[in-house]
């Protein structure tokens, strides 16, 4: 019997702190009117989408895994929208124009302005771009690359079509309430 | 001792913020009215230039001494923290596509590196659209109206593209009497009713956001167009038309004169026809005595007129057998017709009054100046029977035998024609039932009165 209140005592809240995080949301989403979405950052991500257009939607082979770990479910919107905001910044780095670059710091920087969020995500190295391995040639390394640049692409046209949608849904539920 | 070296210090530092608070400085000025000569103000134009934005601030005093002032904005930024602004002689502004357009930033004045005064402002909430350009008027002479009609750099814009436009009117010789209308298209229509005509007009427009996102203030005016109105429409009518127009008043107007003046004689009549008084139409049968008609009982004044006298009144027998020998072949068909037709539609008087023939002169009316009216004037006597000979005419068909001889004088017989011009014969209408004889008229063709001639004696 002794060993059973144990059981209880420590057992049970530490599963209470562990789960408490994932239920509840340390985002606060300011632009559910949707006037600073509709003004002003639809139109850096339609900017965007027309700029990558010749990029096909399902050039990903195999579904990534950043979409597997997150997604724009009930109660997650703003959950995935920090960290759809996030990834857009690793993109930077792939200094396709300067105007590109813009609104893609638009995009993310005004999404997490608008979510507010307290999260503090540990710093992990962000995967690398591009980057091809020195030990095989220059021409193999260009290819690769080009390849590289091809498929980061075309994830960050996912990503964006996925920050449209989860928006879009914010916005329809918060008229809806 | 400690407790009052205590108390003497708080009481020192107290006196030492209080005195910080309120701007007390050491060479006697207030530096709230050094803030104050610091106050600015700032507007902002999105993709003035391509995609670069535009940040414009000055000084709202003109007086301020901006030789080492400068000014900085931090936040709202992308890619940097903060940008320093450009001077160009007494406005400072900032070019750039850094704005990130969403949330506050702070603009601050400094000077020698420290920040004088700052003060929290969103860019999206100061926008000044450019100026409309492009202004033109053209007059539609189909529809009497003017089309206004202006051009926007916003239409091509990504972010500011909904403006409310102002457009302001005037006539050039009203200097200040401008009038005003708002609209969010860029075509206006003004109606040439609402304009003097043969004026010239100057109009002008300009814009402000109109949006429920970006806000801000109104744009320059635009450069002012200048146009004339036309003239009336009256010196221009088509000649055609103006001739038809006349002629169609002056028609009508004739018309209107024709149909006062002939109103009672000839168009009531016919349009609103009188019912057939008796009393007038039996007066209108008697002509009236002329005047200068002397009535006299002086035998002598009838010594003219031929009179015979009357010895009595024939039987009936006696004078339908008179009339059976002698008058029938005498009579022609029409008088025949005429007659045939009398007796039906007439009444025999029950009066009678005896004329002998001879007795009718028709060359010489007026000798008959007696009066005797019965021997002149047929129509007066058929207008002194009275209403009961009518319905003698109803018990049967009535034998219309001619003319009879109501004398003494029985042999007598009548000439074939009966020159009279007026006059009456009746016989005795004593035997019942026998018709008598009347004659009216001077003429055959006057021999019975028929319902006819009441409405042609009115």
């Amino acid at each position: 019997m002794f060993h059973v209140s144990f059981r209880y005592i420590f057992g049970i809240p530490p599963l209470i702190l562990v789960l408490l995080p994932v239920a509840s949301s340390d985002c606060d989403i300011e632009g559910k009117d949707g006037k600073e979405y509709q003004n002003v950052l639809m139109i850096s991500i339609d900017e965007l989408l027309d700029s990558m257009i010749e990029i096909d939607s399902n050039c990903l082979n195999n579904e990534s895994n950043f979409f597997k770990k997150h997604s724009c479910d009930d109660n997650k919107e703003p959950m995935f929208l920090y960290r759809a905001a996030r990834k857009l910044k690793q993109f930077l780095k792939m200094n396709i124009s300067e105007d590109f670059n813009l609104h893609l710091s638009r995009v993310s920087q005004g999404t997490l302005k608008l979510l507010n969020c307290t999260i503090k995500v540990k710093g992990r190295k962000p995967p690398s771009l591009g980057e091809a391995q020195p030990t095989k040639n220059l021409e193999e390394n260009k290819s690769l690359k080009e390849h590289k640049k091809q498929n980061d692409l075309c994830f960050l046209k996912i990503l964006l079509q996925k920050i449209k949608t989860c928006w879009n849904k914010i916005l329809r539920d918060a008229k809806e309430h | 001792m400690t407790i009052l070296s205590i108390a003497f210090g708080t009481v020192f530092y107290l006196l030492q913020v209080v005195s910080g608070e309120s701007g007390y400085a050491q060479n006697g000025d207030f530096e709230d009215a050094e803030l104050d000569d610091y106050s600015f103000s700032c507007y902002s134009q999105l993709e003035v230039d391509g995609s670069q934005h535009l940040l414009s601030c000055a000084f709202e005093d003109p007086d301020v001494n901006s030789t080492n002032l400068e000014f900085e904005i931090c936040g709202a930024l992308l890619e940097v923290n903060c940008l320093n602004f450009s001077k160009l002689q007494e406005t400072y502004f900032v070019k750039t596509k850094k704005f990130l357009l969403i949330g506050d930033s702070k603009i601050c004045v400094k000077l020698g590196g420290k920040h004088i005064t700052c003060r929290k402002m969103n860019i999206v909430k100061r926008v000044k659209p450019e100026a409309p350009f492009d202004i033109r008027v053209i007059y539609r002479e189909e529809a009497n109206d003017f089309v206004v009609t202006f051009n926007t750099s916003h239409l091509q814009k990504k972010y500011v593209k909904d403006l409310m436009h102002e457009v302001a009117y005037r006539q050039e010789k009203n200097e200040n009497d401008w009038m005003h209308v708002n609209l969010s298209s860029t075509k206006l229509t003004l109606l040439q009713r609402k304009l003097q005509p043969d004026a010239m007009y100057e109009i002008k427009v300009r814009s402000i956001p109109n949006t429920n996102y970006f806000e801000g203030i109104w744009s320059e005016w635009s450069p002012s167009f200048h146009f004339r109105t036309p003239e009336t429409t009256i010196g221009e009518m088509d000649p055609v038309l103006l001739i038809i127009s006349i002629v169609s008043f002056f028609s009508v107007a004739l018309m209107v004169i024709l149909a006062c003046v002939l109103w009672k004689k000839r168009i009531k009549p016919i349009v609103w026809p009188s019912l057939p008084d008796h009393k007038k139409t039996l007066e209108q049968l008697c002509k009236k005595p002329k005047k200068n008609l002397n009535v006299s009982f002086n035998p002598e004044s009838f010594l003219d007129c031929q009179i015979h006298k009357v010895d009595g009144i024939q039987a009936k027998d006696e004078a339908e057998g008179f009339l059976q020998d002698t008058f029938p072949p005498q009579l022609d068909d029409s008088e025949k017709q005429r007659l045939g037709g009398g007796v039906q539609g007439h009444n025999w008087p029950s009066q009678h009054e005896v004329i002998t023939p001879k007795t009718f002169r028709g060359d010489s009316p007026l000798g008959c100046l007696a009066g005797n009216v019965s021997v002149c004037d047929a129509p007066v006597l058929a207008s002194s029977r009275s209403p009961d000979c009518r319905e003698g005419g109803e018990n049967g068909p009535q034998v219309y035998q001619g003319l009879l001889l109501g004398t003494g004088t029985t042999n007598s017989t009548l000439p074939p024609s009966f020159p009279f011009q007026s006059g009456i014969l009746t016989l005795n209408p004593a035997v019942q039932g026998q018709p008598l004889l009347t004659y009216l008229g001077s003429s055959q063709e006057e021999a019975y009165v028929t319902m006819s001639s009441f409405y042609q004696n009115q």
